[in-house]
């Protein structure tokens, strides 16, 4: 991996890394990368991935909205960082503004 | 250390139900036993004092009434902190949920509550569960109690270090990689990851989706069986978890035929590993004393073994950027001040609250995610992880269990590493979705003790609880000594 390479994916993990860190992420992240390529060795090209040893079905509801007791509503915006009403407040995502 | 710490938790659930021993009896001793060690040890992140006694009062009163009871009721227990308990904080050992507060209860919650068992504290952790030896805490590093200058192991080290040492008779833990199995050997106990679907994760902190399981820690296989029977089950809020009956825990689990009957496999691949001296020879020991009773012990060839590391980095590391991707200081956890904009806002909450070790497995699973790697990366090792998996299937042709030890290392001092290896035997459960037990067998020259884990075929647990108590009565390991504090 390299810096670039870095930067783009914290970037995509929306992680802020300092200058002076990314020498230290470079090196165990590189190391790392000698697991990908343990795993092109074996053949197994009839083989199907496998995501889960479960065999997992879609469950299907009505797509209906149903209230949400004022109660819950408060619980979870009492974990808010920032609120405002009953909404989640956050910075201005509005293009040209910061 | 109080000898009523000492008794098992099916005789405690008895005598407390009988008023033979006070639940309050019991939950002091635990405290004062907490008191005293834990400033060494340092197991607990946060302890109920004042709700336990609270509690144990009146089901002692509820009790004399002649109410009918719980099947735990009264019985203290250790929670990891990862798992979520109404109105309680839950920190996953990590700075960014350093103020969150459960709005619910986890399933496993539910049903304990519903069975009468008191929570007295939450046990340290790796940060969400991302660790081997509970050193990437944001709070605090966990002894083994056996000697605190070593690492009790990790991700549950502080329900490990608290169920070995008689904080509490047994406390749940998670296991991803071995994060259960893998600190039970090296505090000594009996450590139990149930089959992938076994007991619901609905509020328990999610780290890898596909390998998650909550599990227990206890000083007895039995005490882990009566644990288990409690929280298992189907629950339609984990989309994983098999509704109906998967494990029939009415066949008990004192078998006395078992050991003349079981066949256990024995990997080939042990051999490819440099296991410390002492590891290799009481599992050869252990070995042997099974098939003094009569077990056939066949060898099996799984060589798929050698990719096990590999595997578990990049799929864990994969499904680690996804889960962890809510932590974002939106809705709860902890929001950076530093943010100029949106994005800035996100990363900079992230970059502030979170430790080392989880930011790398996020970079890492990030990148093998990434759409112009994703192929070569992750879907290589779901395919690589289906050649294992059927590997272990063929295996099980030949055995009804797996048979290694739990590591292949003894636990090192704070600071230093473990191998890669050192799991193996562990992490395979985990990637093939299969049940495991760690128990004690051996205490080494010095002084720390060892284990082994039996691994069984999906949804054997019923039959794995049998076989792993069986060796415990043979391994002649005192599951009556405790550590010196």
């Amino acid at each position: 991996m390299l810096k670039e390479e870095l930067e783009t994916t914290a970037f995509l993990a929306r992680i802020h890394i300092k200058e002076d860190e990314k020498e230290k992420y470079l090196a165990d992240l590189n190391i790392m990368f000698d697991y990908i390529e343990i795993l092109q060795e074996p053949d197994i090209a009839d083989l199907e991935p496998t995501t889960h040893v479960t065999k997992l079905r879609n469950i299907w509801r009505e797509d209906v909205v149903k209230p949400c007791p004022k109660e819950i509503i408060d619980q979870m915006l009492d974990s808010a960082p920032a609120k405002e009403g009953t909404f989640y407040k956050i910075k201005k995502v509005i293009a040209g503004t910061s | 250390m109080d000898e009523i710490l000492k008794t098992r938790v099916k005789d405690l659930c008895t005598k407390i139900r009988s008023g033979q021993i006070k639940s309050i009896e019991i939950v002091k001793a635990c405290f004062k036993r907490i008191k005293e060690i834990d400033p060494k040890v340092k197991a607990f992140l946060k302890l109920n004092e004042e709700h336990s006694l609270k509690q144990a009062a009146q089901i002692d009163g509820k009790i004399k009434t002649g109410a009918e009871c719980g099947s735990l009721e009264g019985v203290p227990i250790g929670i990891k902190d990862n798992i979520m308990i109404k109105g309680e904080s839950m920190t996953s050992a990590s700075k960014y949920l350093e103020n969150y507060i459960s709005p619910y209860d986890a399933a496993v919650i539910e049903k304990l509550k519903e069975a009468g068992a008191i929570f007295v504290g939450r046990t340290n952790m790796d940060e969400f569960a991302m660790g081997g030896s509970t050193e990437t805490s944001a709070y605090q590093k966990t002894a083994n109690p056996w000697n605190i200058d070593y690492i009790p192991g990790g991700s549950s080290g502080g329900s490990a270090a608290a169920v070995s040492s008689g904080m509490v008779p047994f406390a749940l833990g998670s296991d991803t990689g071995g994060s259960i199995r893998q600190p039970a050997g090296f505090c000594g106990i009996v450590g139990y990851k149930p089959s992938y679907g076994l007991i619901s994760r609905y509020g328990a902190c999610a780290l890898a989706s596909s390998f998650d399981q909550i599990g227990v820690f206890s000083k007895t296989v039995k005490d882990a069986f009566v644990l288990t029977s409690v929280i298992a089950g189907g629950d339609y809020r984990d989309p994983v978890c098999e509704t109906g009956e998967q494990t029939d825990y009415a066949c008990g689990i004192y078998n006395p035929d078992i050991l003349k009957t079981v066949r256990i496999g024995i990997p080939k691949q042990l051999s490819n590993y440099k296991a410390d001296e002492e590891i290799t020879k009481y599992f050869g020991e252990a070995v042997n004393k099974l098939k003094l009773k009569g077990v056939a012990a066949v060898e099996i060839d799984i060589p798929a073994y050698k990719y096990v590391p590999a595997l578990y980095e990049v799929i864990m590391c994969a499904e680690v950027s996804a889960n962890i991707a809510t932590f974002d200081g939106i809705r709860y956890g902890y929001r950076s001040s530093n943010g100029r904009n949106l994005n800035d806002e996100y990363a900079k909450s992230r970059a502030e609250s979170l430790g080392y070790e989880v930011k790398k497995r996020i970079l890492f699973g990030t990148y093998v995610l990434g759409a112009k790697n994703y192929y070569r990366c992750y879907h290589q090792a779901q395919r690589v992880r289906t050649l294992l998996i059927n590997q272990i299937t063929d295996a099980y042709k030949k055995c009804d269990f797996i048979f290694s030890p739990a590591t292949l290392q003894m636990p090192v001092k704070f600071g230093e590493k473990l191998s890669e290896e050192c799991d193996i035997f562990l992490t395979a459960a985990n990637l093939a979705g299969l049940p495991g037990i760690t128990v004690p067998c051996s205490f080494t020259s010095s002084g720390m003790p060892m284990g082994v884990h039996f691994m069984g075929s999906r949804f054997s647990d019923a039959k794995l609880f049998q076989i792993t108590d069986a060796f415990e009565r043979i391994s002649g390991f005192d599951i009556n000594k405790y550590p010196n504090l």
